[in-house]
Order: structure tokens, then C-alpha cells, then sequence
């Protein structure tokens, strides 16, 4: 702290206190297709409340906070602002209500600079016609003072945002947001990428805008920062809010056991772990890369180890550094050999498989054939002109092995339903026999009866003897197939559970950052 | 098994007999044996040097080779001058014209791949380099002669009437057809014609694939510009410049994607036949040269839209 209150505000704010606002969500409803992210969003908010809104990875925050920033329409319930119902049909609609968002996925131009970015869309104006470009220089340097001191000189209202690092983007990102002096401010994962100072900062900024009579609403995934700000916690668990307790009155054990389904346990497939005397296929000391900080593990044949946390703490950081996606430093031991892979074709070699979550980007050329997706890693055995049979062959042996439904190998994957599609990308895998399979979020998307299959096909899998890096998105997943899951937070190896420790409670702890006892 | 489907280059080659009989209609002398051998022979011309421009733009990013009727221009240049119309030292020509298109290629590859240079920019300023070092070499004086074997193997008809060019294009063809569909290296190209992130998480070396395609554009275009030597006889500076917006217009007619990932050199192949049909109806017609370009360009414009309709396919 130290610093003097940040009060050099852009003249617009002149002190004077913000228009009082509330706003409740009630029963907000949203589905995705046969999909439903929300079942029934609740929030009330109000003028001079920060309100956290916390639950576990898929429990419906981001989709709340999305209808109530108008990126989202919902299919049912109510939104109340100001006590009156209204629905907003885009983003911009909302901000003219007063209400702003800072998302952790960055929303800049990188070619524009701070100052153009900022008030995109609502420069100042001279005359009502041309942008005042002094104006917005000066608002825009009274915006970044208010983070003087835990930014470097070279943030400048003129500076490109592409010169700028990852934290002063998202200071970037903040000042924006607040530059329209909205009524409402939604900070959803604003501190991920901020650094410690800057988090102090925009706390203390979060105090000012309640006394000005702001509501804020926080979603972080590190839960001691909601015990730093927020006034209130509203719960949502599997799309529904279960609850709100003030913060005052409550504790970590109590927010986190409202976080997770009390009685409802998954059904148990857990994959028998006999593994463990198994040779050793991994063995990763200190990987640092990408998130990734001093991450330590071993992996055996036949073992599926899970990764868990929530999403985007460094599990996929982990598999692209594996795979050689990412560069990265630390040791690697693969099947005793030390190996620094900077190319996937390197993997490959040491049959290491690599399964992106992302179909769409990541794991499948849409518009070319089943055949050319499933043999793409895997031509250069067909000999120098292709052995075109012997290819085809290995691709419906492999599709029927999946239980593939298509007309024919010909086809366009684009023809092929989410599960089928998901099915070319783990045989395009599995044709290669990998010894070392890192799987990424490999049923997101995909429906049940797909899963069901999936998840034998993990059995058979171990049972051959293939080692197994499991990332899901999906906890049920984790707890319900794997016998060890190593929880990641920011980039890190929050804890490893196994066996007793292995519950729905500890993952949710681990996933939010809380000390928890366990050994 | 397969499935009849109206593709676009079946379109373009039902195109071209459409093309071929309306001819007669204009002028009742354009539909026989030896009119139509004339023709394929001048699409061969363009089909060979279009060849590479067919990897470049399967490639994606939008990849394109402008390079490549300066590279014509160079190969026939030096075939011209080195062999000094000597029958015997055509190997030295055609050695020299694809060792120039390879050099010329890989450097593309390098600027575009490893610098990331876009490759418009760099093939149109590669343009300028390969013409200004033919200045250079020959300073401005066209010394050389064509050897004779080169116009009998080439232009002239070899057997059955047919000339030799029409071979070779056939051999091109069958070589693009398997480089495309039976080897590693064809199947990575459509891959990173559609998607650099797929191909790459799927262990193809995008970048390595870049370079080579460049230089094999530029091979094919330096032997090109060999085997146009046998044909034209002489040379100039501008000699391959009029094959290098043809080259383009050939692929996209023959139905290859200007965004790369999909598309075949047979497509190319009719498309070469479309545009040499449509240019020498144009003359046949009668038609002032300002009117032929013009018509020409329009008729072009009209393909390029009815086949860019497909393109919302790939969302």
C-alpha cells in the first residue's frame, strides 16, 4: 500500500457519486443445443456491493456473467435492472446501461494504441463530429495513473498495445472498462495474469468504486481474493446458484462444500491401478514453459493419470510441452532417456500422441476426407509413393475399432456428427500405437453415449500397457476414471490426490487454491 | 464406389469442348483434328508453367507465385544463350533453366516461410530481382540461338502428329497427379493448405513444406521456360510475363481454392485448356485485340465468382 488514493480522476467522474443501480438475475436459463450451461442463474447486486461469484469449472459463472453483459441472450428467466426487466441483445446495449466487463481474455486491438483502444467507439468528441485527440490523450493518462506505479514508464497513452506485455494489457483491458464510468463493473478473471502489485491496486480501486457507489461483481479462481473484496459470494454448482453467504459470516470449508454436489456421487469406473510397479514411461522434473512452473511428476505404463484444476492453470501447457508445441525448459525422461522435443514430429518418433481438445483448430482438417484426416501423422510408412491399400486398410480397421458411423472414407470429416469427428482424431492417434498418449479435454462436446465408449476405450488402452496424461475440464471424469489426479493452480502442481484423498471436495479445494489437509 | 459429382475441373473441361464446338459456330474452319492438336499444344505451354503455381497456392497462406514469368523468362533466356543453338548441349540448358528456378524458389521459401514476408510481396519483388540479373547477364543483348532438336522434340508433331510438348505435358501430369495423391509430401500440403495448426499438432514440418513447394514452383517454371524455348524460338524480356496471370486464372478455373487445402492439377490442367479455347476464339472472332482482353478479363471475373461460391462450404 503506501500510495496515495488514486483521486486524479478524468473530469467526467468530478467526484459527484454514480447513479445508484440493482440488478438481479432470476432463473436465467440457457441452453446450448441439447446442452445446458444454465439452469437456473440467480444474482442480486446492488449500488456499493462486490459480490463474488464462484463455482467450480462448467458450473454456469461465465454464462451468467455473459447474459448479464449482453453477450449471451438467455432462453429463460428474468433480468431485473433498476427493478425493471430488460434484455440486453448485445454488449453495447448493456455498457449504455452502465454496465462494463473485463475479461481475461483480452478484447484489444494490438495494432491500435492504449488511448485508441480505450475509447473505441466512444471517443471524445469536438463539436460532436471529430475525435479529440487531446482529450482522450489526457483521460486516458488520468485512466493509467490510476495504476501509477505498478506499471512501467513505457505504458504510455500512446503506445501500441502490441509492445505491451500480458499484465499491462489486462491494466489496459481494466482502465477501458471504467473509462465509460459504468454503474456496474464485472471483473471475470481480471487478476490472472496481473502481478502482485497490481492486484493490491485494483483491490484498493475495488474499495474506491464502492464508496463512489459502484456494484462489482468478481470471478477468480483464487479464493482468497474473494475473501479480500467481495462483501457477498453467490454459488452456482451445475448451472443452478445454490446459494449466497456473506463474506463475514463464513469460511472457505463452507463456500467450497456448497460448491460441490453433496449426495450425488459419479458413478465409479475407476481404472484399477496395478500400474504403479509398472516401468516408468515419464518421468518430468522442473518443466517450466508456456504457464508452466517447476512441474514434477512421474507416469507409468498403464497408468491414466489425471490432470485437474481449473481450466487454463497449465494442464495444457503441459501436454503442448510434451508434445513439443511449446518451447520449454527442465527434464524429461522419456522411457529412460532424457528427450527435449522441439517439434511434434520429434514426439512422434518416440511414440508420443497428442490429442488437442479443440477439434475445430486444433485436431482436424474439415474439408479433406475421414481417410487423409485419420493417415495425416502417419503417411510416411506407406513407403515414397504411397501403398494406397495397405493405407486404407489400417484407416477401416481403426474407424471400426471406434465403432465409427460414416458412408464412406472418402467423405469430408465435415460430414460427421461431433462425436464421430471426435473419434477421426483419436484414431488418427491410435493408428500410430502410441506407447505415450497426452489427451487434452478429449470429450468436450461430445455426447454421452460417445463418452461411455471413451471411456472403455482408456480401459483397453491401459490395459495394453499405454501411459495416459488425462486432462479434462470435466471433474466427474477425473474421479470417476483415474486413480491419481495432480491438481494444477496457476501453473503449478497444487497437490496430488490418490486413493482416500481422491474426493469431489479436495479437487474443488485444490482446483481454488486452499491449503487442504491430506497425507 | 465413387460417386459421379459435377466437380469444377470437370466443369471446366465440359467447359472447354462447349468452348470448342461453339467455335465452329463462329467461324465453321475452328472444329477440326488439327485445330483442336494446336490448341492442347498452347494449353500445354501454360498447363506446365501453371504446375507450380498450383502447389504455391494449395499451400494456403495466401500463397501465390508471381515470381514465376520472370523465371520462365529466365530459363528460356539461358537455354538460349548456353546452348548457342548447339544440339548438344541442350542438357546444359535444361540443367541451367531448373537450377535457376530451384535457387530462385528456395530463396521465396526462405523469405516467406522463415521471414515471413508475405508471399505477394516476395514474389513480386523476386520479380524485380530475376529481371534485373537477366539485364545484368545478358546486358540487354539477346545473344543465342535455339537449338534445332528442342523445336523438333517440342513444337513440332512427333509421333502420330501429335507434338512432343503434348508428351511431356502428359508426363507432368501423371508426375503431379502422384506427387499430389500417393506421397507424404502431397498429402502435407493440402493439410497445411487448410489449417498450419492441424498439420503442425499432427508433426508436419509447415515450414520445410513452404520451402520446398516454392522451390518446386520455381523448378517448374525455370523448365517452363526450357521447354517454351523450343516453341517460341526466340527470346525476350518480357517472354513469360504473359503466362503469369494465365498461370493463376488456370488454377482457380480448374476449381483449386485460392485459400489452398483443396483443388488438383488435372483441374489446372482444364483450366489451361478453358482459357487457351477462350483466347483463341477471341482472335478467331475477329476481335480488335482491346476487345479480346477485355472480353478475356470478364469472362474470368465470371468463372472466378461462380467457383468462389463454394468457398462458404469450408465454414
Amino acid at each position: 500500500m503506501g500510495s496515495s488514493p488514486p483521486n486524479r480522476l478524468p473530469d467526467s467522474w468530478a467526484a459527484c457519486k454514480t447513479m445508484a443501480l440493482t440488478l438481479s438475475a432470476r432463473s436465467l436459463v440457457k441452453r446450448y443445443g441439447g446442452v445446458i450451461a444454465l439452469r437456473d442463474g440467480s444474482l442480486e447486486i446492488q449500488s456499493g456491493e462486490v459480490v463474488a461469484l464462484v463455482g467450480a469449472n462448467g458450473s454456469g459463472k461465465s454464462t451468467l456473467s455473459k447474459i448479464i453483459t449482453g453477450a449471451v441472450v438467455p432462453n429463460g428467466g428474468h433480468l431485473l435492472l433498476d427493478g425493471t426487466p430488460i434484455q440486453f441483445p448485445n454488449p453495447q446495449a448493456a455498457r449504455k446501461r452502465g454496465i462494463a466487463v473485463v475479461y481475461q481474455e483480452l478484447s484489444l486491438i494490438p495494432d491500435m494504441t492504449v488511448a485508441e483502444n480505450i475509447w473505441l467507439s466512444h471517443e471524445p468528441l469536438r463539436f460532436g463530429i471529430a475525435v479529440n485527440r487531446g482529450a482522450m490523450r489526457d483521460r486516458t493518462q488520468a485512466l493509467l495513473d490510476l495504476f501509477a506505479g505498478t506499471i512501467s514508464p513505457k505504458l504510455q497513452p500512446d503506445t501500441p498495445v502490441t509492445a505491451l506485455p500480458p499484465d499491462e494489457r489486462q491494466v489496459v483491458e481494466i482502465v477501458k472498462a471504467i473509462s465509460s464510468d459504468p454503474r456496474l463493473i464485472i471483473l471475470d478473471e481480471a487478476t490472472a495474469s496481473l502481478d502482485t502489485n497490481q492486484v493490491n491496486r485494483l483491490f484498493e480501486l475495488v474499495k474506491t468504486w464502492k464508496e463512489a457507489g459502484k456494484a462489482v461483481i468478481i470471478i477468480t479462481h483464487r479464493m482468497e481474493e474473494i475473501f479480500r473484496v467481495a462483501d457477498k459470494a453467490t454459488v452456482l454448482r451445475s448451472g443452478e446458484s445454490v446459494g449466497t453467504v456473506t463474506i463475514a459470516n463464513t469460511d472457505e470449508k463452507t463456500i467450497v462444500g456448497m460448491m460441490i454436489e453433496g449426495a450425488v456421487t459419479p458413478e465409479q469406473i475407476r481404472i484399477p491401478t496395478t500400474a504403479l510397479e509398472s516401468h516408468v514411461r515419464l518421468d518430468v522434473k522442473r518443466l517450466n514453459g508456456g504457464r508452466l512452473r517447476n512441474v514434477s511428476f512421474t507416469l507409468h505404463d498403464g497408468e491414466l493419470l489425471g490432470l485437474g484444476g481449473l481450466q487454463g492453470q497449465g494442464q495444457v501447457d503441459l501436454l503442448l510441452a510434451l508434445f513439443g508445441l511449446i518451447p520449454h525448459s527442465g527434464e524429461v525422461i522419456l522411457n529412460g532417456k532424457s528427450v527435449h522435443f522441439r517439434h511434434p514430429a520429434d514426439a512422434m518418433k518416440q511414440q508420443v500422441a497428442y490429442v488437442p481438445g479443440d477439434r475445430g483448430t486444433e485436431g482436424l482438417l474439415f474439408i479433406r476426407s475421414i481417410f487423409e484426416n485419420m493417415q495425416l501423422p502417419s503417411w510416411r510408412k506407406y513407403g515414397i509413393v504411397h501403398r494406397r491399400h495397405a493405407a486404407r486398410k489400417d484407416a477401416l480397421a481403426s474407424a471400426a475399432d471406434l465403432q465409427m458411423v460414416y458412408a464412406s472414407l472418402d467423405d469430408p470429416v465435415s460430414s460427421l456428427s461431433g462425436g464421430n469427428a471426435q473419434k477421426v482424431v483419436i484414431g488418427k492417434w491410435l493408428l500410430r500405437q502410441p506407447k505415450l498418449l497426452l489427451l487434452g479435454d478429449p470429450t468436450k462436446g461430445v455426447d454421452v453415449g460417445a463418452k461411455g465408449e471413451f471411456y472403455a476405450l482408456l480401459r483397453q488402452l491401459t490395459e495394453a500397457g499405454t501411459a495416459i496424461l488425462f486432462y479434462s475440464s470435466d471433474d466427474s471424469e477425473l474421479l470417476g476414471l483415474c486413480s491419481r489426479v495432480l491438481v494444477f493452480h496457476e501453473g503449478g502442481i497444487r497437490t496430488e490426490l490418490s486413493g482416500e484423498n481422491l474426493t469431489r471436495a479436495n479437487l474443488v479445494a485444490a482446483s481454488m487454491g486452499t491449503a487442504h489437509e491430506h497425507d | 464406389m465413387t460417386r459421379f459429382t459435377l466437380t469444377p475441373p470437370l466443369i471446366a473441361l465440359i467447359l472447354a469442348v462447349i468452348l470448342f464446338f461453339a467455335g465452329g459456330l463462329i467461324n465453321p474452319d475452328f472444329v477440326n483434328p488439327a485445330q483442336a492438336t494446336n490448341i492442347v499444344r498452347l494449353a500445354a505451354f501454360l498447363g506446365i508453367i501453371a504446375a507450380g503455381q498450383t502447389l504455391v497456392i494449395l499451400s494456403g497462406g495466401e500463397g501465390i507465385d508471381l515470381s514465376i514469368g520472370a523465371v520462365v523468362t529466365m530459363g528460356a533466356i539461358l537455354t538460349f544463350r548456353l546452348t548457342g543453338g548447339d544440339n548438344s548441349l541442350i542438357w546444359v540448358g535444361l540443367l541451367a533453366s531448373c537450377g535457376a528456378g530451384v535457387v530462385i524458389g528456395l530463396i521465396n521459401g526462405i523469405g516467406i516461410a522463415l521471414l515471413r514476408i508475405p508471399p505477394l510481396v516476395m514474389t513480386l519483388g523476386m520479380t524485380g530481382v530475376v529481371q534485373g540479373t537477366i539485364l545484368v547477364l545478358t546486358q540487354g543483348e539477346m545473344i543465342g540461338a535455339t537449338p534445332p532438336l528442342m523445336r523438333q522434340l517440342i513444337a513440332e508433331p512427333l509421333i502420330l502428329g501429335i507434338p512432343g510438348v503434348i508428351f511431356i505435358w502428359a508426363m507432368v501430369g501423371i508426375g503431379m497427379w502422384v506427387l499430389l495423391e500417393r506421397t507424404t509430401y502431397g498429402k502435407q500440403l493440402f493439410a497445411i493448405g487448410v489449417n498450419r495448426t492441424v498439420a503442425r499438432f499432427s508433426g508436419v514440418r509447415v515450414q520445410w513444406i513452404v520451402v520446398l513447394t516454392y522451390i518446386l514452383s520455381g523448378l517448374l517454371a525455370g523448365f517452363g521456360g526450357f521447354i517454351l524455348l523450343g516453341f517460341a524460338q526466340t527470346v525476350f524480356l518480357q517472354l513469360g510475363n504473359n503466362y503469369l496471370f494465365p498461370s493463376i486464372a488456370a488454377v482457380v478455373v480448374g476449381g483449386t481454392l485460392l485459400s489452398g487445402g483443396k483443388g488438383s492439377y488435372w483441374g489446372t490442367m482444364s483450366g489451361a485448356l478453358v482459357l487457351t479455347l477462350i483466347d483463341s476464339l477471341l482472335r478467331a472472332a475477329g476481335l480488335e485485340q482491346a476487345y479480346q482482353l477485355i472480353v478475356f478479363g470478364v469472362i474470368l471475373l465470371a468463372l472466378i465468382v461462380v467457383y468462389g461460391r463454394q468457398r462458404s462450404l469450408r465454414q
